[in-house]
């Protein structure tokens, strides 16, 4: 019965998009769950999740759409773009083709979501870094042409905290337009959004968070 | 003093008698001792023998007699005697004297102590009485203390009852509320509280009802309604006040992202007791995120995000599948959110499923008819087939994706599904009406009996309509379902067609033409999944066309080799009719002609195809026309060569009439 954890003061609304296989589902799932989800099934459509986090000792509710990777679904998946505060756009590290898909991925969050939206570039599966196929200062001159700052780490937990850190922060410093969220957006983020892209590279398999 | 003057005296006397032997009162032991032998010398033994110095009595008597025996003459010692018995007289006298005083004291002493005996008695009697009058008192007095005691004790109870069963003044106060009408902590103690109470005495009722004896009993009953009326009183109140508390707070709840705060989800965890108050504060909520879903709706759909980003969702109304997939997500994630508040809302609660889906239900009942309104417009609105189809199938995923979210009763849900029966009737109303497009314009088939345009443009219709059941999600039931429907929309009507088309051509033409058009109906429909048994029964249609063919190109090649009628009376005929080659137009020249015409044909077969096998686009059928063909053409040979070796048909040398035996010619055509 705490009450706690209901009283949260924003609702940020996010989105995962990328290729299919990338493990969307499963960095939702490690998220929410703190659990990871061997042989996940395909995304049908889009699914979603809440996590209430705390920043700043503000606590924020995080809405989270996964969507499927697969192309078929990409006419449903376009239609959750709308209201997200933050995109998070998932690349398989050992497989290229991923990482080559991110430019169109990319432009569908930029055409499809407000101009404000933070875009967080992740690069899954840290772990197998035998397979590796792409490197990761490939990946963060990538997220730096996009005027992202980069980092590492091996932690979902980590990515999503500091990635709502860093949007409080920029609410603190009244960087970020709460009047224009109030103004006319229909989605319940009483958000602000702000360019900010992050580099993360979470492990898939064997999480240790 | 007295006793003192006494033995002085007695001593003196003694001396006095013995000294003159003078013997009367007292006489000692010793004297009279003395008498048995010689009183005289015992006494002067005695005597003699007593030494003065030791007897002290003798010196203290001495001493005394000195006193008063001052002059000792003859006259003194005769004197002596009397003196001395006047001295004890005197002595004695005053004893008298002063024992009578002492008596008389003594005497007053007994009065005294005689009265203070008698005075006792009387007190003691006196006390007796008091004690019996005042037994009565004290009994009395123990009960009276007993009672007090009691009396205590029970105020003690009640003290403790009344604390149990009474509410306290700032109990009652914050019941009753602050003027601004906020609710505190407290009101929800007091609260719980009066329930505590009221159940207690319910609880005292039944257990009075086992013990208490049936005075008592009804006392306690009187007792306890009336506690139980009041707290019931106090509780009405409370709750009415909590019910208008909940009811403006539900109010207010129209915000995008609502604030559902603690006390409010305290206020409905209370508000459980009272189911109907319970409803009606959930119908308030609901009506109050109705009104602001349907806001919702309508800003998304008119105004878009914040400056205008993103776009409002009608700006892509000419897009319809981005259209309805836009509203649709939006319904998709606006019910998911409403789902969390109400649940956020009840968490303190222990309401059911059943109860959260009413509530959902009646939350997103608001944006059905707004939602439904443009739905509609859009499907009748549109004429292609293959875009209603998308937009079904986009239908029946939202439906599955909502339906996870609210239950089957929910009005959206039924919404959706009334769209959904309006995009599948339109879908089979546009697939219809294509049908009969087809029927009413049928176009002539081309001179190279290859499909007619429409035949072509049905197909890809068709080819596009499955390539989007293909990518859709939808359960595997309706997607066959569907399948069975849309073929026999599309292929029947297309088969339809190309009879009707082929009407007007000869058996041959029209049999390569309708292997033709089942063939390409054929190679569009084996992509796909459920299309076994429509296959099959092209399949069917198109061997009756093919053995059609067949027998046209053979029976061809043997009027060409002027061998038909050869042939034909060769099969009919009988032995009874006599030798073969007595047959008009049987004899051996004219067989042999034949014959000569058939070996430059063997030559080359190609040169006898008929054109309309060679119009045939599957390579498969074509050279399955031509083999089925040659082996018809084989067999005819085989009977021919057969009866013409027969020696009862009379040929005369048949050797040089047919020269191939039937293994050669095999060989040769194939």
């Amino acid at each position: 019965m705490a009450a706690g954890p209901y009283n949260y003061s924003y609702i940020f609304k996010y989105i995962i998009i990328g290729d299919m296989g990338v493990g969307k589902s499963c960095l939702l799932h490690q998220f929410t769950e703190k659990k990871f989800m061997a042989d996940c099934p395909h995304t049908i459509g889009v699914e979603f999740g809440t996590r209430i986090i705390e920043v700043s000792g503000q606590k924020i509710k995080l809405q989270i759409w996964d969507t499927a990777g697969q192309e078929r679904f990409r006419a449903v998946t376009r239609s959750y773009y709308r209201g997200a505060a933050g995109a998070l756009m998932v690349y398989d590290i050992t497989r290229r083709s991923t990482y080559n898909h991110l430019s169109s991925w990319l432009t569908d969050a930029r055409n499809l979501t407000n101009p404000n939206t933070v875009i967080f570039l992740i690069g899954n599966k840290s772990d197998l870094e035998a397979q590796r196929d792409v490197t990761y200062e490939e990946a963060k001159q990538f997220a730096d042409e996009n005027e992202c700052s980069a980092k590492t780490g091996d932690n979902v937990e980590d990515a999503f905290l500091d990635t709502a850190k860093k949007i409080y922060q920029n609410i603190q410093d009244g960087s970020l337009d709460l009047n224009a969220a109030e103004s006319g957006v229909q989605h319940k983020p009483a958000t602000p959004r702000n360019p900010l892209n992050t580099d993360q590279t979470p492990s898939k398999e064997g999480c240790a968070c | 003093m007295f006793v003192k003057d006494g033995t002085y005296a007695k001593h003196l006397f003694d001396t006095e008698a013995s000294i003159k032997m003078v013997d009367k009162e007292p006489i000692d032991v010793s004297s009279s001792g003395s008498q048995t032998t010689n009183p005289l010398s015992r006494k002067l033994n005695k005597i003699l023998e007593s030494r003065l110095d030791n007897d002290k009595d003798m010196l203290e008597a001495l001493k005394a007699l000195s006193t008063f025996f001052s002059e000792n003459s003859l006259r003194t010692r005769r004197n002596l005697r009397s003196d001395i018995e006047r001295r004890s007289l005197a002595i004695n006298e005053d004893f008298i004297e002063a024992f009578q005083s002492v008596k008389e004291q003594l005497d007053s002493v007994y009065d005294d102590v005689k009265s203070m005996n008698e005075c006792c008695q009387d007190m003691t009697n006196r006390l007796k009485v008091a004690k019996e009058q005042t037994h009565d008192l004290i009994n009395q007095t123990t009960k009276l203390q007993n009672e007090s005691q009691a009396l205590q004790m029970k105020a003690q109870v009640a003290d403790v009852f009344l604390e149990k069963f009474q509410l306290k003044p700032d109990e009652v106060k914050s019941l009753r509320g602050t003027r601004d009408g906020t609710l505190h902590e407290k009101f929800f103690q007091s609260l719980e509280r009066v329930k505590q109470i009221h159940n207690d005495c319910k609880v005292l009722l039944r257990t009075n009802q086992q013990t208490a004896g049936i005075s008592i009993f009804m006392q306690s009953v009187v007792f306890s309604l009336e506690i139980m009326e009041s707290m019931a009183l106090h509780q009405e109140s409370a709750y009415e006040r909590l019910y208008r508390w909940t009811q403006n707070e539900c109010r207010t709840l129209t915000a995008d992202a609502p604030d559902v705060s603690f006390v409010l989800c305290q206020a409905i965890e209370a508000l459980q007791d009272r189911p109907v108050l319970f409803r009606y504060s959930l119908d308030e909520f609901g009506t109050a995120r109705r009104t602001a879903v349907v806001r919702g709706l309508i800003d998304a759909l008119t105004r878009g995000g914040p400056g205008g980003t993103p776009r409002p969702i009608e700006l892509h109304s000419h897009d319809p599948l981005r259209y309805v997939g836009d509203m649709l997500a939006w319904l998709h994630q606006a019910t998911a959110s409403e789902k969390e508040h109400l649940q956020s809302l009840l968490k303190r609660c222990s309401a059911n499923d059943e109860q959260i889906q009413d509530v959902l239900g009646h939350i997103t009942e608001g944006v059905c008819r707004p939602f439904k309104v443009r739905v509609e417009q859009v499907l009748v609105s549109e004429q292609d087939a293959v875009t209603l189809y998308k937009l079904h199938n986009l239908l029946m995923f939202y439906h599955n994706t909502i339906g996870q979210i609210v239950c089957k009763e929910a009005a959206l849900l039924a919404t959706i599904r009334e769209i959904q029966n309006l995009s599948h009737r339109m879908f089979f109303n546009s697939l219809n009406c294509n049908a009969t497009k087809l029927l009413d314009k049928v176009e002539l088939p081309p001179g190279d009996l290859g499909p007619t345009e429409s035949l072509n443009k049905t197909l890809q219709l068709l080819r596009d309509v499955l390539a989007c059941q293909e990518a859709s999600v939808v359960a595997f039931d309706d997607k066959k379902q569907d399948f069975k429907q849309i073929l026999s929309c599309v292929v029947d009507p297309l088969l339809q067609m190309c009879s009707v088309s082929a009407s007007r051509l000869n058996s041959t033409d029209m049999a390569a033409y309708m292997i033709n058009c089942i063939y390409l109906m054929q190679t569009t429909l084996s992509l796909y999944e459920f299309t076994d048994t429509r296959l099959e029964m092209l399949q069917a249609q198109m061997d009756a066309h093919i053995d059609t063919l067949v027998s046209e190109q053979a029976s061809f090649v043997l009027n060409r080799a002027n061998l038909a009628q050869v042939y034909g009376t060769i099969q009919q005929h009988q032995p009874k009719q006599g030798a073969l080659s007595s047959i008009q137009g049987m004899d051996s020249q004219t067989v042999k002609t034949a014959m000569t015409k058939f070996d430059s044909y063997l030559a080359s077969p190609d040169t006898l195809i008929l054109p309309q096998c060679s119009l045939i686009l599957s390579g498969r059928v074509r050279d399955s026309v031509k083999k089925n063909s040659v082996e018809l053409i084989c067999e005819a040979y085989k009977h021919m060569f057969e009866a013409i070796n027969k020696p009862a048909n009379e040929y005369k040398d048949p050797q040089s009439i047919v020269p191939r035996t039937p293994d050669q010619v095999v060989k040769l055509l194939s």
